[in-house]
């Protein structure tokens, strides 16, 4: 017994439940097995409860069979049982193809109980003898209904179907009217027991798609055995019985191409007046369109901001240029005023030496000496900056004849050793530049240690001047390289062997390449700047190369014309050099002679290092 | 759709088929429904079942008995220690796992565990195809509750090996749970049962609880010394003493002796479970002697007074243990050969006054039945692959129970949705309220607290009682709805209650 509730008490939540907790449970048993389906299939209770209810219903309908008598039942002609309405005959023409076989079977046995000779016979009902009795359509109706496999075919070619496939002109005007009973319709040949509905206007895509491709694929049961012209038990012999099966066959095919046709056609139209397949292409349409002029869109905005980056920055960079240039240019002017400046206040120190130095007619009494002096002031005007000019005439200016003299030297001589220093850093420099490009022309890199142009020039000279075959060639050649060498490097015969050989490996290109370097160079040394160090004299700096001797290499030609002629004029020749000379285009007679005493210093050479090499080896 | 149900034990093996709506246990090819899990090896053959334990007598060596007991077990395991101890047949370690040795003429044979079990699958497999007549593979195995998971797999192994397709391995207890069908008419209420077993050697007592028709293992006891040998044991020793006493031969020194006189002892200890007494013969016991001698039930009820006394301690220890005294056991299900006993079917039913004790199932035949009466829900359904051989469910936990008075005014509580329900579910009931009241108050408790009142205000004062239909859902977190409604007026009321997680 429930208890009152008392006055001012009302429906009230006091305190929270306890939450679930996990338990484990045996997997045994049906409840087991119901909830573990519930659970994997996220139902409730109730929903299954719901589904166990429906069957339950379903079986119960069964009972209530309701039987539709067939007014012409009576007339029925037994011999034309084919084109009798089996359904009709069972009075079941009401659920017809959706009659279960348990209906079929009751309906069956009220016919008989009504229906049987017997019984109307003891009725006092006339009747036909034999198999015309209109009871044998019965016996046929459940004959061809209890069988799965002839009750398909009798669905099949239901008379009562409606095969009309609507045109495009109804389904445009009123689609869902007049489609959706049709494929209701035609549902009942699918193989698949759960079909898709049509839908209303608002179904979405993916219900939509499903239908259309459930029908485009559809798998109809649908099969016009029922239609054979021939019957096969009527045949004879096996042969005739093959022909008719052909024929039947033949028939059967044609006939269900053409209901494929025709459902594939109802499909196709459907999908043409389908409003949703419309609105669905449009839609797509216009999302593919608003895609792609989102995407042109972001291109071009991407590209308008790329352009007024660029532009800002080149302004930027214009701007700096400018203002770099207009400082360049103020400073150049700046520059140049003081330059100017400058040089006008050399001028005047220089002339103002000088003519200090005239006035004290250049502190010297001898003619030679004056000249000499004269020289050498000229020099300092050349060489002094600005302030040491300026102080040297302050001092000539401010001192007697003795100190001003005394000054003068003093400075000449500084400006002097100032400029052999100079000469000689200039040296040494020239001498890096060379080794730095050895090295970098070597081409063979590695083992180039050591070997700088000249002495590659050596070496390739010596392999050349001991070709191959000589008695211990490369001690020779190491020994000849020893001899001639300026660098003043020990090299053995190993030493040698490898970089003749890393020379030969370079391609006759590249080899080329040297030659023609090591040629260059030594042009320039002979040409531009006296080579040696002893005759760096600063007086000589200025000294003209002499005019005749053609310092360039001999070339080939030259060599063998200067060979020839060495020959043609033997030693007595009167005059020989000259001759001599004469046969050689471009060389002078000076330069004649001293090739030649090169090339017999050089053959000496050659002879004497072959000499040392033997005797050693004799040792 | 036909599916086999096979009961694996440690002295024998039982297979039950399920066909046609209905579970039974199938007769070997001896004609038995119980066959002896014991393969004797021969030189050239592997004879398995009664022929094989008969045989054992000159053939201890090489018949291997009781091979549950290592099956899966690697060697070093004490249970397997055990085994080795007591078997006949020599177990050697080969790779830290159990081999049987096995001397066949030349040669020695070593057999590992699963491949003598899956000799007994194989036999059982050939009882429960011919019985059905046709190749039926798919099988419910069980398992004692105890075992591990290499035991399962090994066990798994050996029937798949056997020609099984294993559907499922479960639980002994709940598979003679099954047999009886308990729970499984309606999967409303909630129920207590106890399940004693006492097999050919061990004595396990489980106790589950039944709800919504699912069933929960809630404690087990399992005691491998005592079982149906012990007893057989135990006479056969008084037999000894007997033969001692009329021949003044002890026997109890000669094995072979000692296993005829078990043999004997084992058929006088069935008779007597049905009869008064049982006579014991067996000829040329010793140095020619037949020996014979009649026992009384009585007798033997007495030399095994303390075995049975044995028997009964683990029910006390186990209901102790889960706190439920024995009026809260809702029924008693006997299985094993064992429980077949007079003796101690009287001695469980005077523990337990006023429980159903079913036992109309032949004991050792119960979990086959279920076994099989499983393979009958799992055949044929495309199962989920399981895991484990349990599954966890959310459940209620605890009652929610609703206040009322009695009739002499005392407050009593009634319980409307029982703990341990599995989620979601839904409890409808239909309560009471004096027809003179225009108003009336549910109370809701869950374990003593107060967690909602419902008010129903307004109903027509008639004659009769107000019957007021209660709806309780609860969902899988816990939360729960109720619904109340007057059938006269229809006048209503629902609340939903969140669980103390989901309110805060």
């Amino acid at each position: 017994m429930l208890k009152e509730a008392l006055d001012g008490q009302l429906t009230a939540l006091y305190n929270a439940v306890a939450a679930s907790e996990q338990v484990q449970v045996e997997p045994v048993g049906r409840w087991f097995e119901a909830f573990l389906k519930r659970r994997t299939r996220n139902v409730s209770a109730s929903f299954q409860e719901l589904e166990e209810e429906e069957q339950l219903s379903e079986e119960e309908e069964d009972e209530e069979l309701q039987l539709e008598e067939y007014p012409m039942l009576k007339t029925l002609d037994p011999k034309d049982w084919k084109n009798q309405d089996h359904y009709a005959v069972l009075g079941l023409a009401h659920i017809r193809y959706k009659a279960t076989q348990k209906q079929i079977k009751a309906a069956h046995k009220a016919m008989v109980l009504k229906h049987h000779p017997d019984k109307r016979k003891a009725a006092g009902e006339q009747i036909v003898e034999g198999d015309n009795d209109y009871f044998t359509c019965i016996t046929k109706a459940m004959e061809m209904l209890s069988d799965p496999v002839k009750r398909r075919a009798f669905d099949s070619v239901d008379p009562t179907f409606d095969n009309m496939v609507p045109s495009k002109a109804e389904g445009k005007e009123n689609f869902f009217v007049v489609f959706a009973p049709v494929f209701e319709r035609n549902s009942r040949w699918s193989v698949q027991k759960h079909f898709p509905s049509l839908g209303a206007l608002d179904a979405s895509f993916e219900e939509v798609d499903h239908f259309y491709s459930f029908w485009y694929n559809f798998d109809s049961w649908r099969e016009f055995s029922y239609l054979d012209e021939e019957e096969k038990e009527k045949a004879e012999c096996r042969d005739e019985r093959r022909w008719i099966e052909k024929q039947n066959r033949a028939s059967r095919a044609q006939r269900k191409k053409e209901e494929m046709n025709r459902i594939r056609t109802l499909v196709d139209t459907a999908y043409n007046c389908d409003p949703r397949i419309k609105r669905f292409k449009e839609e797509e349409k216009a999302r593919k369109e608003s895609e792609k002029k989102a995407k042109a869109e972001a291109k071009k905005r991407e590209q308008e901001e790329k352009e007024r980056v660029r532009q800002a920055e080149e302004e930027a960079a214009r701007m700096r240029r400018e203002k770099e240039e207009e400082a360049a240019r103020q400073v150049a002017q700046q520059a140049k005023k003081e330059k100017e400046a400058q040089k006008k206040a050399i001028k005047k120190e220089r002339q103002k030496l000088r003519t200090t130095c005239k006035t004290h007619s250049y502190f010297t009494d001898n003619e030679a000496d004056g000249v000499r002096m004269m020289e050498e002031v000229e020099k300092l005007c050349d060489r002094l900056e600005l302030t040491s000019l300026q102080t040297l005439n302050e001092a000539l200016a401010s001192g007697n004849k003795e100190q001003s003299k005394a000054a003068l030297e003093k400075q000449v001589q500084e400006v002097n050793v100032q400029m052999r220093k100079e000469k000689e850093a200039e040296m040494q420099a020239q001498q890096a530049v060379r080794g730095a490009e050895h090295t970098s022309a070597g081409g063979g890199g590695l083992n180039n240690r050591g070997w700088n142009e000249e002495d590659l020039q050596l070496l390739i000279k010596a392999v050349n001047l001991f070709p191959a075959g000589t008695n211990a060639r490369w001690e020779v050649i190491a020994s000849y390289m020893n001899q001639h060498s300026s660098s003043g490097v020990k090299r053995t015969a190993k030493d040698v062997i490898n970089k003749a050989k890393t020379l030969q490996k370079l391609d006759p290109h590249q080899k080329d390449e040297i030659n023609r370097k090591a040629f260059e160079k030594f042009k320039k040394e002979h040409s531009a700047v006296p080579p040696t160090a002893d005759n760096a004299v600063p007086s000589e700096r200025f000294d003209a190369v002499s005019a005749e001797s053609n310092s360039s290499p001999w070339t080939t030609e030259e060599q063998k014309l200067l060979e020839q002629a060495l020959k043609t004029y033997p030693v007595n020749t009167p005059e020989r050099w000259e001759k001599i000379s004469d046969a050689v285009p471009g060389r002078s007679k000076k330069d004649c002679m001293k090739r030649y005493k090169e090339l017999v210093e050089m053959i000496k050479a050659k002879k004497a290092a072959q000499e040392q090499v033997t005797t050693k080896n004799k040792k | 759709m036909a599916a086999i149900g096979v009961h694996f034990g440690y002295t024998c093996a039982c297979v039950a088929v399920f066909k046609d709506g209905r579970a039974d246990v199938v007769a070997n090819d001896a004609g038995d429904r119980v066959t002896p899990a014991v393969v004797a090896y021969r030189d050239t053959e592997q004879i398995v079942g009664i022929a094989a334990k008969q045989g054992r007598i000159r053939n201890a060596t090489n018949t291997v008995v009781k091979v549950k007991q290592i099956l899966g077990r690697r060697y070093d395991d004490p249970d397997a220690q055990a085994h080795r101890e007591e078997s006949k047949c020599i177990v050697v370690n080969k790779s830290d796992l159990p081999r049987y040795e096995i001397d066949t003429g030349e040669t020695t044979k070593y057999v590992s565990p699963e491949d003598v079990a899956k000799l007994i699958f194989y036999n059982l497999k050939e009882t429960a195809q011919s019985a059905l007549g046709s190749d039926v593979k798919d099988a419910v195995i069980t398992v004692p509750f105890e075992f591990g998971e290499m035991q399962k797999n090994a066990l798994r192994q050996a029937a798949e090996c056997a020609g099984f397709n294993v559907l499922r391995l479960i639980h002994e207890p709940s598979a003679a749970l099954l047999a009886y069908g308990i729970g499984q008419d309606s999967p409303l209420g909630k129920s207590h049962v106890l399940v004693y077993k006492l097999g050919g050697t061990s004595l396990s007592v489980t106790v589950l609880e039944v709800n919504s028709g699912m069933y929960r293992v809630l404690a087990t006891q399992t005691d491998h010394r005592t079982g149906g040998e012990s007893f057989t044991h135990e006479l056969a020793q008084h037999l000894a003493a007997e033969f001692k006493k009329t021949f003044k031969q002890d026997v109890t020194g000669n094995p072979r002796a000692m296993l005829k006189l078990m043999n004997s002892a084992d058929v006088a200890k069935h008779t007597l479970s049905t009869l008064g007494s049982a006579n014991c013969f067996v000829d040329s016991l010793y140095d020619g002697m037949d020996f014979e001698c009649n026992v009384s039930r009585a007798r033997f009820e007495l030399i095994c007074s303390s075995l049975f006394n044995k028997s009964i301690q683990p029910i006390k220890s186990l209901l102790e243990q889960v706190n439920l005294s024995t009026s809260d056991i809702n029924k008693v299900v006997l299985c094993g050969g064992s429980a077949r006993f007079p003796k101690l079917q009287q001695m469980i039913r005077d523990l337990f006054p006023d429980v159903e004790l079913l036992n109309s199932i032949p004991p050792d035949e119960v979990i086959p039945v279920g076994a099989a009466m499983q393979a009958g829900i799992l055949v044929g359904k495309d199962s989920l692959a399981l895991g484990e051989d349990s599954i966890t469910v959310d459940c209620c936990a605890s009652d929610i129970t609703v206040k009322e008075v009695d009739d002499s005014g005392a407050e009593v509580f009634t319980v409307l949705f029982p703990s341990g329900t599995p989620l979601p579910a839904r409890r409808q009931h239909t309560l009471q309220g004096p027809g003179s009241l225009s108003s009336v108050s549910l109370e809701l408790y869950q374990a003593q607290r107060p967690i909602a009142q419902i008010v129903l205000r307004d109903l027509e004062p008639k004659e009769e009682l107000h019957d007021i239909v209660t709806v309780l859902t609860m969902k899988r977190g816990g939360s729960l709805h109720v619904t109340c409604t007057e059938q006269g007026s229809g006048r209503a009321e629902a609340i939903t209650i969140e669980t103390a997680a989901a309110a805060s």
